[in-house]
């Protein structure tokens, strides 16, 4: 399978678990994998319809699919997050990335799940 | 009929236009967004030359040019002399050029145009004309003809009573997906003008009015029955009020907007009614209503009163015709729609 059948694959697969679990028909538009010039890499997965009220409720549910996407697409699920739009209900993505360096030390001096207004984090792997 | 067709804004993609379709009796395209701007998106800012090039080449095939100006909000910039000289030099490059008319949503601009320039001056949607009051103001002011506000599109007593009270053209945006009486919609459309005008460009983060917009539609699927576009067979219960329609998308392919020509001058499409919508685009690969199941529903609607809470017509017919695009591997596959979820 291609890089670009397994992403398809993938997006559809997200997108029915959310859709099942949500009981609406969760819209994820684009999921593209990247690599930023900073070093770090990952999977950005853009979605219409997920509410931060779902990612507080099935937080867990939705923490484990993003693990097992971020996996499949052979990308170490170390630091998942969602982007919200500020001061709104609207989950703009899901995002899986491995941090480099630098953007690494940025998140690990906060403790808790929001270091900025636009940011949830959902799971963060301190290295050691 | 009267069919006016947006453009993107370059010569290629009017050259597409012209030779796709003979049916198209206006253009439409945006101007320079350093002068006034437009409430909408835009792919191109054609300078005074291209517009020049283009009207030309529409006048080649008797096909009238319009110059969409529609900017909701301007910041009181044109209030400032150096702000109305520029508007004013810009007006008369647009009737040198041999525009045929200009559409604007501000008042002033309709005031202004009406007297010095010699162009017809078209009231925007954007002005949001809803009544007939509304409507007398802006003849009042000079508008050689008003697009009326497609919030009441479905309210044949206000638009039947808007085209007693005014002598000017009417004209009709069809296939607005806009939400139905959207809360967001005078913010959204202001955010866009100063997006797409002359002033400071900003450096926003994400367009919270379209995120919203498309959410309430997932969350709540009946708003796209009950947004007020009209459908290209329904174009007959409006000829009494008009014969000038206007087919929304300055920002599609070409190929869209013929699709959308030809629906509209065949009075006929059978197909997906989210192909032919312009505003909800991201989702046109999320629902697919079909267009012939809309079949009478025009009936309903020309009595309809308006209180969707105690009706519930949209809401059943959403639940009966609308189904979802479904990933199963690398395909997509259609499910009906259910009160509760996409699968």
């Amino acid at each position: 399978m291609t890089i670009i059948d397994t992403l398809a694959k993938n997006r559809g697969e997200l997108e029915n678990k959310l859709r099942n679990m949500l009981a609406k028909p969760v819209f994820l538009i684009e999921m593209d994998a990247f690599a930023l010039p900073c070093g770090c890499k990952g999977l950005t997965i853009n979605s219409r319809g997920l509410q931060f009220d779902d990612l507080e409720i099935f937080e867990e549910h939705i923490n484990e699919y993003l693990r097992i996407t971020s996996e499949n697409l052979e990308v170490e699920p170390s630091f998942l997050f969602a982007r919200l739009v500020p001061g709104t209900a609207e989950v703009a993505s899901l995002n899986s990335r491995v941090l480099c360096n630098r953007c690494y030390l940025d998140f690990a001096r906060g403790t808790g799940k929001q270091p900025r207004p636009d940011i949830y984090i959902l799971n963060f792997s301190r290295r050691e | 009929m009267k069919l006016y067709a947006p453009h993107v804004g370059h010569l290629e993609a009017l050259e597409e236009l012209l030779t796709g379709s003979k049916d198209i009796y206006g253009i439409y395209m945006a101007g320079t967004p350093d002068y006034v701007g437009t409430g909408r998106t835009n792919l191109s800012s054609p300078g005074l030359e291209e517009i020049a090039e283009q009207t030309a080449r529409v006048h080649e095939e008797n096909v009238k040019m319009e110059v969409v100006l529609n900017s909701s909000c301007m910041g009181g910039q044109h209030l400032t002399p150096e702000g109305y000289n520029r508007v004013n030099w810009y007006f008369t490059q647009l009737h040198n050029i041999g525009v045929d008319a200009v559409t604007v949503a501000e008042p002033y601009f309709i005031e202004m145009l009406s007297k010095d320039y010699g162009m017809e001056v078209v009231v925007s949607v954007l002005s949001f004309v809803d009544s007939p009051q509304k409507a007398e103001f802006y003849e009042q002011l000079g508008a050689d003809t008003i697009v009326i506000d497609p919030v009441i599109n479905r309210d044949f007593e206000k638009l039947e009573a808007i085209r007693d009270a005014v002598s000017c053209d009417l004209k009709l945006l069809v296939n607005e997906g806009c939400l139905y009486q959207c809360p967001f919609r005078y913010a959204h459309f202001n955010f866009f003008s100063h997006a797409n005008g002359p002033g400071p460009k900003l450096n926003v983060l994400d367009d919270y009015y379209y995120y919203k917009c498309l959410s309430l539609r997932i969350s709540d699927p009946q708003q796209l029955i009950k947004s007020p576009w009209i459908r290209p067979e329904d174009l007959k219960e409006y000829k009494h009020i008009t014969d000038i329609f206007k087919i929304g998308g300055r920002t599609h392919f070409p190929n869209w907007i013929l699709n959308n020509v030809q629906a509209y001058a065949n009075e006929s499409y059978d197909g997906n009614l989210m192909d032919l919508l312009d505003c909800p685009r991201d989702i046109r690969d999320l629902f697919y209503i079909p267009n012939k199941e809309l079949d009478g529903a025009i009936n309903q609607w020309k009595q309809c009163s308006k209180v969707c809470n105690k009706c519930g017509y949209c809401k059943k017919l959403a639940e009966k015709i609308i189904k979802v695009y479904t990933a199963e591997g690398c395909e997509n596959i259609l499910k009906p729609l259910k009160s509760k979820g996409g699968q």
